[in-house]
């Protein structure tokens, strides 16, 4: 009795194809997703971003005062704790929890790189923060940069800090953020780890990460 | 003879009215990368008396200065806060430990290792406690 059934007319034809051909392409899409979008990896403690952010061309200086260049955290993960060797409470604690969570992470760990990026430039030379940062690891390494070099590389990281003055003028210290930021083998930010940092979440976390792309 | 012998006994008596109202327990710093210019040291405080006993100030022949500081992580933001007083409340306990309260030991005045001791001294009410720490490499 329809006459839609027996007889469709060309603009219902015509727009058949076009659903057709829409469906098919958006099957086609969600192939590609699923099969060329990098392994998705979910973490416990902390969050990955959807995509990650590429870094901005920057230098800073290593603990062996030599340049450190975004080019140079290509082709491994890195963790970056902004800290200062001028701070024995949290720093020592979040590095030494560090060391325990490379120990556990076993072979694995050397496509992990930690790197305390220090915010105290002016009391953190090349010298101490070696001396400092290999007392943990002697695959630690640390980095700062003089400023405004320092907080366009801070900003561009989303770690913030301030300086907060002491009684005498070398006493200051130094507020600064206690996420420590992904860096995935693109040279990308991947995520940030937020306090507080527990070892087994830590490990099964980047477990996964260094599992799924190395 | 016997009178300085009295008097001193009376001078004596503050400090000795009863049991001693504050004890330490697990007192420790932690090791620090050498030449640290600055170590954290730990306690847990027993206060074994009826009234609050509050700690602000400590010192120590091994250290250039030492500071009651706090850790506090706020709104993703690690910040040390200076100048901090710790109340053991009547009866109780008080912890100082990574990430919360610590002693700030600045200036060590010899290198200190994990297994050395370090007495440093609290100035709490008015009781001098004096407390012995271990020298440790983790927590």
């Amino acid at each position: 009795m329809s006459r839609t059934e027996t007889a469709p007319n060309p603009a219902s034809r015509s727009a058949l194809i076009v659903l057709v051909a829409a469906l098919a392409l958006i099957a086609g899409l969600l192939a590609a997703v699923f099969l060329y979008a990098p392994k998705s990896v979910a973490i416990e403690s902390g969050t990955l971003l959807q995509t990650p952010r590429p870094l901005p061309a920057f230098t800073l200086t290593d603990e062996n005062g030599a340049p450190l260049t975004p080019e140079q955290l290509r082709g491994q993960w890195t963790l970056i704790f902004p800290g200062f060797t001028y701070c024995p409470d949290v720093c020592p604690t979040t590095l030494g929890l560090l060391k325990t969570v490379e120990a556990a992470l076993g072979e694995r760990a050397e496509r992990l790189q930690v790197l305390l990026l220090s915010v105290d430039p002016e009391r953190d030379t090349p010298e101490t923060m070696k001396r400092y940062v290999q007392y943990f690891s002697p695959r630690f390494k640390g980095a700062t940069a003089a400023e405004p070099e320092l907080r366009r590389v801070a900003q561009a990281l989303g770690v913030a800090y301030v300086r907060v003055p002491g009684e005498t003028a070398g006493s200051y210290t130094m507020d600064h953020s206690a996420a420590l930021v992904l860096i995935d083998p693109d040279a990308a930010i991947a995520g940030y780890f937020m306090p507080p940092l527990r070892v087994d979440a830590l490990v099964a976390d980047l477990g996964r990460l260094l599992d799924s792309r190395s | 003879m016997r009178w300085p012998a009295f008097s001193a006994a009376l001078l004596a008596l503050p400090a000795c009215a009863g049991a001693e109202p504050l004890s330490a327990e697990n007192a420790w710093i932690r090791e620090a990368p050498p030449g640290a210019p600055v170590m954290a040291g730990y306690l847990r405080l027993h206060n074994h008396s009826g009234q609050p006993i509050r700690c602000s100030r400590a010192s120590g022949a091994d250290f250039g200065a030492i500071e009651l500081h706090r850790t506090l992580l706020e709104g993703g933001t690690s910040r040390m806060l200076r100048d901090q007083t710790v109340e053991v409340p009547a009866g109780g306990s008080a912890e100082l430990g990574p990430g919360g309260y610590h002693l700030m030991l600045l200036g060590p005045q010899r290198p200190l290792a994990a297994g050395d001791t370090v007495r440093v001294t609290l100035h709490c009410d008015g009781h001098d406690l004096a407390v012995d720490f271990t020298v440790r490499s983790a927590p």
